[in-house]
């Protein structure tokens, strides 16, 4: 497995509406744990609702597309990660607020 | 007999199993970790009686044998269709015409069939859920690594529906205790040794007291060592016979031993099988066989052999007595046998089992007469071929045409020289091929003509072909189809008419090349000839493929599969090209998806080839990673070769992934690498393409006149016209790249439009920015999903819809639209979704009142 960065710029008018999605993409990343498997995520502040920022693992960019296909999840770029560089441990995770 | 430790779950399964019917399982598990037990034990008290079948250990195993076994007991007419020397095909068909009942069918060690059987197999996998039977086979799973026939099967048959595995696994630390404990052995130790492996384990405790063996091999003999001497040399004997001694042939051939065989069932170390015993496992048979001295080894066969022959005038299997014959060392019966094996094997269609039977003939050929020896080369070549045992193949008709030679024998030497070709390109000696080739006309050109001749002008035809030198492919093949009509062989017919239709397909006369290739389906259609017809579907799927005939090319790429599932042709190549032919047609996840399974297959080299290129392509246009990685492997794959069609669509590939990479002159480079061999070829599409991206690259001197229609109107500047053009040919990527060139502010938006809904991210951000530099008003990508609109359905859903509402289950939806399963169940959970209906059955209600049901 690879490591992926996803970008999912803009893809939510809120905050509820991209917890669904994170509950759909669990569903659906459950069922195809040979493939894909969901690390991390940057949730962004966007001018017209949220982004997100997505670490994957997966087996290959089409298992990416066919998770966010299930998931219904928007997919702008996939990029493959060449090397990890950790200087500190991720800050205190904050829920969004609408 | 001990009792069944651990199985609960699995019998549970077996049962579940039984109870829905119509299912091929395969058991899987180590030698002696207990499958026999395990599937006994659940076909126990079955009723009707199950029927049984088993493979045999032998190096050239018997054509179909577990099916003649089950034939023995079903009788009627399956029994028929095996005495008839049918193909596997028919004689599958046969028993699942017997299963209309619920019945169980035992076939066991698979890992040993022959490929006849497996071929049958391969229906029976894909027919099965016709049945309420239950197929049970059971197999070596730590045998069956690589390129193992077997795998290969099991492989195909995963996406068959009514099929499953089961695996059977070692006994746990606790059953060992249990099973230890009566005779006060030590539990963990024996655990420790035997890993859990069920029949190791009760050797151990039959054999009882002191150390424990090393091997199962020292517990089998410990466990031997106990019996009178008379009842060991009676062991001896059942141990050099494969799998089952028929009790006539055991007392034939011992004397007073025999008296010791109750001695041997009482201690468990046989087992009576009906008229017949065996060891109790296969391992154990092989322990005691290795125990025999040669001499005595040579002169037991020796006395079976003589046996068998005495017994039976005729009857006896071919493939058993050349075993023997071989093992008793007695070289003339040997290549009789062997012979006589080879040509049931022939008319069984089993290639591998053909090669070896042989090979078993040719080394035991010093007595064969040159002329002989010849024509058994040349029976060996063949099935070496289609075994793909090239290099066999080649060394084997090398030599034929040296003895020919030597004879003065031209037919023969021209004949063998002609059907080199084949193995030659397959090895990728094309040049080789070509002298061959040459060299076949030449001979057999100076004698009067011959069906020899035809074969020589066909190959010759096919070559050019290949090679897309389309008008001497139709002019050879002219050829050989005027002498194959005259001396009225079919086969050649077919044969001829694939070379011809083929070559024109490739030189832009689509409905001639349709035409020519479906007359070679019809020369070939009587029985035997499957062969052909399978060639001229895959022909026309591939080759209209190749012409951007792409509507036309899935048709007949889902005629070849079906073809090929009954026959059990190699799938790999067809679905790569149906892989491409989605991806051209738009539909980017389809196209992805099958390219995945052929790659993962692990099967099938060209196929490879066009697989990585479905996926290159789509990788390039959505912008994603992993480009680099598949069209460099793509074309390192093409390169041995050296043909158009595959060089000609990798580099169009590399350079289309170069240019959306924002590298313009590495595009114009990979484009030049094959563009002139484009030419030369005059390939419509090829040579379109490799010119576009030159042009594109403002790297291209003269426009051909004569590339294919919509790169033609592309180039002399007519966007809009090239769009049409392309949405003829059901290419939407296409058609939007090409509004991408218009000036036409409006049809520059409907490009920015498409392919934004294509996901095609790399041309969209260039057509943006072009945009934004007219100062023109560009609309955002599609931020939002556009699943957040209910009933927006792409249109694989759609399809998918349109089957569930017809009220096929997941699986068979799966296997009409080539989708794995898992797919099938992600477009339907999408589908609910989208529609906002809990089930199947509301969908279709939903999707009957929104229209969507109406075909497009």
């Amino acid at each position: 497995m690879d490591t992926y960065v996803i970008l999912r710029r803009s893809g939510w008018r809120s905050g509820d509406d991209l917890e669904e999605a994170a509950a759909r993409s669990t569903a659906a990343g459950e069922q195809m744990s040979d493939d894909i498997r969901w690390i991390r995520s940057y949730v962004l502040e966007e001018p017209d609702g949220v982004g997100t920022v997505c670490i994957y693992q997966a087996s290959s960019p089409e298992a990416i597309r066919a998770h966010a296909a299930a998931a219904d999840l928007p997919v702008d770029e996939i990029v493959k990660v060449a090397d990890t560089v950790l200087v500190r441990p991720d800050p205190t995770p904050v829920t969004i607020d609408n | 007999m001990t009792e069944l430790l651990e199985r609960e779950e699995l019998l549970e399964r077996l049962a579940a199993l039984h109870a829905q019917g119509g299912r091929l399982v395969f058991v899987g598990g180590e030698a002696g970790v207990g499958k026999t037990a395990l599937v006994r034990t659940f076909v126990a008290g079955a009723k009707p009686p199950f029927l049984h079948g088993s493979c045999e250990n032998l190096s050239a195993a018997t054509p179909l044998g577990p099916f003649v076994d089950v034939a023995a007991q079903t009788g009627g007419a399956l029994a028929e269709t095996v005495a008839a020397r049918a193909e596997p095909r028919d004689v599958a068909l046969a028993l699942l015409h017997e299963l209309s009942q619920p019945r169980v069918v035992l076939l066991e060690d698979l890992h040993w069939a022959d490929q006849a059987t497996l071929d049958a197999i391969r229906v029976l996998g894909r027919r099965i859920d016709s049945t309420s039977a239950l197929v049970l086979g059971t197999y070596r799973d730590d045998e069956v690594e690589g390129e193992h026939p077997l795998r290969v099967v099991l492989g195909e048959l995963a996406s068959a529906p009514a099929v499953s595995r089961l695996s059977v696994p070692r006994l746990s630390l606790e059953a060992v205790r249990g099973l230890a404990a009566p005779s006060g052995s030590d539990g963990d130790a024996i655990h420790r040794l035997t890993q859990g492996n069920a029949f190791y384990v009760t050797e151990i405790l039959a054999a009882g007291g002191g150390a424990l063996p090393e091997t199962v091999r020292d517990a089998v003999l410990a466990r031997v060592a106990g019996l009178d001497p008379a009842a060991r040399r009676l062991l001896e004997v059942v141990a050099v016979v494969p799998s089952r001694t028929e009790l006539w042939l055991l007392e034939s051939v011992t004397g007073a031993e025999f008296e010791h065989l109750d001695d041997c069932l009482t201690a468990g170390i046989l087992h009576a099988d009906g008229d017949a015993v065996a060891f109790r496992h296969e391992l154990a048979r092989l322990a005691l066989e290795s125990t025999v001295p040669a001499h005595r080894r040579r002169r037991l066969h020796a006395r079976i052999l003589s046996a068998l022959v005495a017994r039976s005038s005729g009857s006896v299997d071919p493939s058993r007595l050349a075993h023997h014959a071989e093992e008793a060392g007695e070289t003339a019966a040997t290549l009789n046998y062997a012979l006589a094996a080879a040509a049931q094997a022939d008319e069984a269609v089993a290639h591998r089992e053909a090669v070896a039977q042989y090979e078993r003939a040719l080394r035991h050929g010093a007595g064969l007469e040159p002329a002989e020896r010849a024509r058994v080369l040349g029976a060996y070549a063949l099935h070496a071929n289609s075994a793909g045992r090239y290099p066999e193949a080649i060394a084997a008709r090398t030599e034929a045409i040296a003895i020919c030679r030597s004879l003065g024998d031209r037919l023969g030497e021209g004949d063998h020289l002609a059907r080199l070709g084949g193995p030659y390109i397959a090895v990728g000696r094309n040049a080789d091929a070509e002298d061959a080739s040459r060299a076949a006309i030449d001979v057999l050109e100076r004698v009067p003509a011959s069906p020899e001749l035809a074969t020589a002008y066909n190959v010759q035809a096919y070559m050019r072909m290949l090679n897309r030198d389309n008008a001497e492919g139709v002019a050879w093949g002219t050829k050989a189809l005027a002498l194959a009509e005259r001396f009225d062989d079919r086969d050649l017919v077919a044969g001829a008419l694939n070379s011809i239709g083929t070559s024109y397909l490739m030189s832009g006369e689509i409905e001639r090349g349709i035409e020519g290739l479906l007359r070679s389906i019809e020369a070939a259609r009587p029985p035997r000839r499957e062969f052909r017809v399978g060639s001229a579907y895959g022909m026309l799927a591939s080759g209209l493929g190749e012409m951007y005939e792409l509507e036309r090319s899935e048709r007949y790429a889902h005629a070849y599969l079906e073809h090929a599932r009954e026959h059990g042709s190699d799938e790999t190549y067809i679905l790569s090209w149906l892989a491409c032919v989605r991806v051209y047609r738009g539909d980017w996840d389809g196209g992805t998806e099958l390219a995945r399974s052929v790659l993962d297959s692990g099967q099938g080299a060209i196929g490879r080839i066009t697989a990585l290129i479905a996926l290159g392509r789509v990788r390039a246009r959505r912008g994603d990673p992993g480009v680099k990685d598949v069209l460099d492997e793509a074309l390192e794959r093409s390169r041995s070769g050296g043909h158009l069609q595959r060089l000609g669509h990798v580099c169009a590939a590399r350079a289309e992934a170069a240019w959306l990479g924002g590298d313009v002159e590495r595009a114009v480079e990979e484009a030049r690498a094959a563009y002139p061999l484009a030419l030369e070829k005059r390939h419509l599409w090829f040579a379109g393409e490799l010119a576009y991206w030159q042009w594109k690259g403002g790297a291209l001197a003269d426009v051909p006149e004569w590339i294919a229609e919509p790169y033609r109107l592309q180039l002399a500047g007519c966007a809009g016209e090239a769009a049409a053009a392309w949405r003829e040919h059901a290419c939407p990527y296409e058609a939007a790249r090409a509004l991408t060139e218009a000036d036409d502010e409006s049809l520059l938006l409907r490009a920015l439009a498409e392919l934004d809904r294509l996901g095609a991210r790399p041309a969209a951000k260039l057509l943006r920015r072009a945009l934004h530099a007219r100062g023109a008003s560009v609309p955002r990508g599609l931020r939002l999903s556009t699943r957040a609109n209910p009933g927006e359905l792409t249109a694989r859903e759609l399809e998918v819809l349109r089957l569930v509402a017809a009220g096929r289950r997941n699986a068979d939806v799966a296997a009409e639209l080539v989708l794995s399963p898992r797919t099938v169940d992600h477009h339907v959970s999408a589908i609910l979704r989208k529609l906002q209906v809990r089930t199947r059955g509301e969908a279709a209600v939903a999707a009957a009142e929104l229209g969507l049901l109406q075909n497009r």
